[in-house]
């Protein structure tokens, strides 16, 4: 054991520092997968951030509202660096919902952001029993077994390093499912944080049996109970968002054309009719390409907004064939007869084959923000939950060179 | 994955698991042996320990059972210690009445019998000074830091082990209202 660490005149409390250390990781972690995503991650750390000192806060003034003769005798305890005087329960309470409220205040949409936590979670939860581990705290039942480790006096089952290999277990199937947190793996929000919760429900049910440092409700542990309820709602959550999700979604479509655009692109969107059914359609705006701003290469673009339940998958297979139909060539960049970008699928956040949903370009240029406004002045980025104004207006470099041409009609089309 | 596939996996965890916890109590029973084993730490029996004071009088640990002691492991070297003294002393004087009782454990293998028992008398403590000439209670206690202060209470079982700074008067005096109220009740 090292519930205490020497570094020349300071003792630092060593469970402390493992928590600190594996939050810091853990929100480390979070930047880089927020970031692959496309979520939030300022708005994520920021509120992760003030969680953490209001539940601190909350944590002393809980303890002293609860004693508050320590606190009338000297005032300045409630300042006092020492972690003996805090309500644990009461500072998780207010920390998680001061997270919350932060959270819903910026808008952030909660399952995508709860995937992008999932390092986090996972870090915690090892830190946490690695810092129990340093205390001498949740010891196992003695045993004979030849890995026991001797604390308090006997051999006993090293119950905390049971639970962090198997966190750090699952912290590998993270990072290999998702190719080093690249990939989404579903194409679903919310699956990957409930298979990390399942994954920690199943570590806490099986190393809590080979804890003695517990109190049991009637004969059982309580947090078998809690890992029972959460494994099965999780597992629950998991089925119905893969299986049972089946009715129609809403998909944002960008097209575009430099070649015949008006009249590809009305053909475009015929042919798509065709196939699905089209909620909104944006007017025709003229744009300069992106690429060389040459005047002669004027691009057409506009958005729709389509209804089907085709999984994403078919659905991307399904316009690169209506691109191949008005010929488009994967070698010509210059002449673009038609362009089908799926910018959003619902309200779900996934990387699907190195394609980022939703699409990378709907924060990048005008010419998608500024049909998607016309459609839909209410739509908000299913990642960061940012409004579409929000969006246009922190595009700066992509110069605004609109026409707005022929009002097709607009807004509803059936 | 196939939907049945899912299913029957998903069914087949979560039976395990519960089948496991509820095997959990005759399989890994909790009480089996080791209820009676000392350990310094919260939920053990305090290990047991005879000292002197500087005055030549024994005192046993296990002689103190039926009333709370606080174990405070110290040097006269250790400011932070000497910070947290005083406050024990005052809470002293409140409780000692009630049965609480403190003793301050010199870790005189680490620190100079004179000293320590100079600075202990000028500050006027009237809880026993013991002596821990050979370390065998810092041993005992297996000491990191200090101070280490150690709550028993009236069954003999650790409530509480606080390193450093933190046994704070105020933070004794509310462990010590939830003692004695469960005592006396």
């Amino acid at each position: 054991m090292f519930p205490v660490i020497d570094i020349g005149p300071f003792a630092i409390q060593a469970a402390g520092l493992i928590l600190i250390l594996s939050l810091w990781i853990g929100i480390w972690l979070m930047g880089m997968f927020s970031n692959a995503l496309r979520t939030n991650t300022e708005k994520i750390e920021s509120s992760l951030l003030v969680g953490l000192i209001a539940g601190i806060i909350s944590a002393r003034l809980g303890f002293l509202l609860q004693n508050p003769t320590i606190f009338l005798e000297n005032p300045l305890t409630l300042f006092s660096l020492t972690p003996s005087m805090l309500n644990v329960s009461f500072g998780l309470l207010v920390g998680f919902l001061t997270m919350l409220i932060y959270a819903q205040k910026w808008h952030l949409p909660f399952l995508p952001t709860m995937d992008a936590c999932t390092p986090i979670i996972i870090l915690l939860f090892a830190g946490f029993h690695l810092a129990q581990f340093a205390n001498g705290d949740g010891y196992g039942l003695p045993t004979d077994l030849p890995w026991g480790i001797s604390l308090w006096n006997q051999i006993r089952h090293p119950t905390q390093i049971y639970a962090l290999i198997l966190a750090l277990t699952l912290f590998i199937g993270l990072l290999v499912l998702t190719k080093g947190l690249k990939e989404t793996h579903s194409l679903k929000s919310g699956i990957l944080f409930l298979w990390v919760m399942t994954g920690l429900a199943l570590t806490t049910i099986f190393t809590r049996s080979f804890v003695k440092d517990k109190t049991l409700i009637a004969g059982i542990d309580p947090l078998q109970v809690i890992g029972i309820f959460i494994l099965v709602s999780s597992l629950f959550i998991i089925y119905h968002k893969i299986y049972k999700e089946n009715y129609p979604i809403s998909i944002m479509i960008s097209l575009g054309s430099n070649k015949n655009p008006i009249e590809n692109l009305s053909n475009a969107v015929s042919k798509l009719e065709d196939a699905y059914r089209i909620r909104r359609q944006s007017s025709l705006y003229k744009t300069q390409n992106v690429i060389n701003n040459s005047d002669s290469d004027v691009f057409c673009n506009q958005v729709i907004e389509i209804e089907t339940n085709q999984l994403y998958p078919h659905l991307r297979e399904n316009l690169k064939s209506i691109e191949c139909e008005f010929g488009r060539e994967k070698e010509n960049k210059q002449q673009i007869p038609i362009d089908l970008d799926i910018l959003t699928y619902g309200q779900d956040v996934f990387i699907h084959n190195g394609k980022h949903i939703p699409h990378p370009n709907l924060i990048k240029y005008h010419y998608i923000t500024e049909p998607l406004a016309e459609i839909a002045p209410d739509f908000r980025h299913p990642g960061t939950g940012k409004t579409i104004g929000e969006i246009s207006s922190e595009i700066t470099n992509d110069p605004q060179v609109f026409e707005k041409i022929n009002e097709v009609k607009n807004g509803n089309k059936r | 994955m196939k939907k049945k596939t899912f299913i029957g996996i998903a069914v087949t965890i979560t039976l395990l698991s519960l089948t496991w916890v509820l095997l959990t109590p005759v399989l890994l029973p909790v009480n089996r042996g080791g209820s009676e084993v000392t350990a310094p730490h919260e939920g053990f029996f305090a290990p047991n320990f005879t000292l002197e004071t500087p005055q030549a009088e024994t005192i046993k640990l296990s002689e103190l059972r039926r009333q709370p002691v606080l174990v405070f492991l110290w040097a006269s070297w250790c400011s932070v210690c000497k910070a947290t003294m005083p406050g024990l002393q005052a809470v002293y004087e409140d409780y000692a009445q009630r049965g609480f009782e403190i003793l301050a454990v010199n870790l005189t293998f680490q620190d100079t019998l004179s000293t320590a028992q100079a600075y202990f008398q000028s500050q006027g403590f009237t809880y026993p000074m013991l002596i821990d000439e050979d370390g065998s209670v810092a041993a005992l206690y297996q000491i990191h830091a200090l101070p280490t202060s150690v709550l028993i209470g009236p069954d003999g079982k650790i409530i509480d082990v606080v390193i450093g700074s933190g046994m704070r008067e105020g933070f004794l005096r509310v462990e010590l209202n939830d003692i004695l109220s469960a005592k006396e009740e």
